[in-house]
């Protein structure tokens, strides 16, 4: 197991928007969390990375409790989350926005050869390396955010909505750049509004409802009961 | 402010333009330094450190402490450097730290600062006491190159200057650390995610900050005096060359410190030396009509 979850609770405020949610990711799993908007699933994902603090239960990562941990602690031992909205470095160029995805230490020395990995699975950016991310387009700044997350040293990958606000034929181009990353070994987590996109990568399937899992399973089982999915996600 | 005595009779045109030119660059460079630290820690940090002056006469004071013992200014250079680092360091320690991220943080940070700033300035008089003091030259002398007089401090200020802004360039251009500073300066939460420590990055662009506010401490107290508020006016003058360049861009403030520079050197030269600062703040004003948000400054955008 690389990512257990046991319990645990978050929110903002005076409001709690997880009632203590139980998850694991094993190693080179492609788990994805499934849910209507506000149900708690960003939440899930930023508790994780250490942006929230956890207000009670247990995080561990490769072994190691990390609910204490800062977020760019977690971020080194390779727990990586490439949030909504991609979190971009607005006015560095292409280059540099993934090179700062090798800020880590063991990843800056290899930086120059995992850029010409990233530049090879993602060519879209190799065109647009000296462009300044902000130019970029909505297709072309989820791709860096990728392609920024693969830079780092992850050893699992949180990816939060990935086709949030993009065109329908760039979600496929997104999504199948996803499921080849993890086709390559990472493990992933990727949180999600539908189910139309995920059964390329998806191994297990969570439901989540108020900031609490109602179903689980193999995700060929879950994602075939549309009758289960149409209840949930409408 | 007269910085620079600059002779404006019996001279031809030509000479006339080469001393409102090197006059305008060594002031330039001087203010350069001075601004780039302010820069820094406002696109970084967000923070308006009203204590920079402070900073750069405690550099220039540890400096002259070196000096007295009777050890060269080679050695008080770095003495200035180190020392007003070490306080930079300090200042995020136990002011900035704490604060940051608070309700009303940034406000409070500003006050905080001036706080820092008054009790430096009053532990320096009661150490040195209210006489001015004053720094030697690197080398003393000067040369005259077509009728301008130029003192080889001079030009040792304008090589360090340029060599340091350059160095601080290429550091935030393109090494790890530096990228991580502009990186935190655009987005932080991303940063963060990208395993960059925040609060070890403000701590780092904090000392390098104060570092250069007291590099231009030991050089400029070499030109003019040194007192416990002798900070002040220098501070004044970044404050317009980082508003006039766009807050928080490295670019627009080396282009401003020089420009700034230029200008109130030409004013010495051909209006005199009276008219140079009330030149200057008319100058900055009708700028900030024109573009409120400077020569490379974008609207409440982080950029470094």
């Amino acid at each position: 197991m690389i990512l257990e979850v046991v319990g645990l609770e978050a929110g903002y405020g005076p409001a709690t928007v997880l009632h203590g949610v139980d998850l694991s990711v094993s190693e080179g799993e492609g788990v994805v969390v499934l849910g209507p908007n506000g149900h708690g699933k960003s939440t899930l994902l930023r508790t994780i990375s250490g942006i929230l603090t956890p207000r009670a239960g247990s995080l561990q990562f490769a072994g190691e409790e990390i609910s204490a941990w800062r977020p760019d602690q977690i971020a080194s031992a390779g727990l990586v989350h490439i949030p909504q909205g991609d979190a971009l470095f607005g006015e560095m160029t292409v280059h540099d926005n993934l090179l700062m995805g090798s800020f880590v230490k063991a990843a800056w020395l290899e930086r120059h050869e995992r850029i010409e990995r990233v530049y090879e699975l993602l060519p879209q950016l190799k065109n647009r390396h000296n462009l300044v991310a902000s130019n970029l387009s909505g297709g072309e700044r989820r791709m860096l955010a990728i392609g920024r997350g693969l830079m780092t040293n992850a050893k699992l990958l949180m990816i939060d909505e990935p086709s949030l606000g993009l065109a329908p034929l760039l979600i496929e181009q997104v999504y199948e750049q996803i499921q080849s990353i993890k086709e390559s070994g990472m493990a992933i987590l990727l949180a999600d509004e539908n189910a139309d996109h995920i059964s390329g990568l998806a191994d297990r399937v969570l439901l989540l409802e108020s900031g609490l899992f109602v179903r689980e399973g193999p995700a060929d089982a879950l994602l075939a009961d549309e009758a289960l999915l149409a209840a949930y996600l409408g | 402010m007269r910085l620079f005595w600059l002779p404006t009779s019996d001279e031809t045109d030509m000479s006339q333009l080469l001393q409102a030119a090197w006059g305008g660059v060594l002031a330039g460079s001087v203010y350069g330094l001075m601004a780039i630290g302010l820069t820094l820690i406002w696109g970084a940090v967000r923070l308006l450190n009203l204590a920079h002056g402070a900073l750069y006469v405690a550099g220039a004071y540890a400096a002259w402490i070196v000096i007295d013992l009777g050890m060269p200014l080679a050695v008080g250079i770095p003495a200035a450097v180190i020392a007003a680092g070490a306080l930079g360091y300090g200042m995020h320690a136990t002011i900035i730290r704490p604060m940051l991220g608070r309700p009303g943080w940034d406000s409070a940070t500003i006050i905080a600062t001036v706080g820092v700033a008054i009790a430096l300035q009053a532990a320096i008089l009661l150490v040195f006491g209210p006489r001015v003091k004053q720094i030697p030259a690197v080398i003393p002398g000067s040369t005259v190159i077509s009728s301008v007089r130029i003192s080889y401090q001079g030009l040792v200020i304008v090589l360090v200057a340029v060599v340091s802004l350059a160095a601080l360039f290429f550091y935030l251009r393109s090494s790890r650390q530096g990228m991580a500073i502009r990186a935190i300066s655009q987005h932080m939460d991303a940063a963060a995610l990208m395993g960059v420590p925040v609060q070890r990055t403000y701590a780092l662009v904090m000392v390098i900050s104060a570092g250069l506010a007291g590099l231009a401490g030991v050089l400029l107290s070499s030109v003019l005096f040194l007192s416990p508020t002798s900070g002040f006016t220098p501070m004044i003058i970044a404050l317009l060359v980082t508003i006039f360049g766009g807050l928080g861009s490295v670019k627009g403030t080396i282009v401003a410190a020089y420009l700034i520079g230029i200008l109130e050197s030409s004013v010495q030269v051909y209006l005199g030396g009276a008219w140079a600062l009330p030149a200057l703040f008319i100058f900055i004003i009708f700028m900030l009509i024109v573009r409120p948000s400077g020569l490379f400054g974008v609207p409440e955008a982080r950029r470094l």
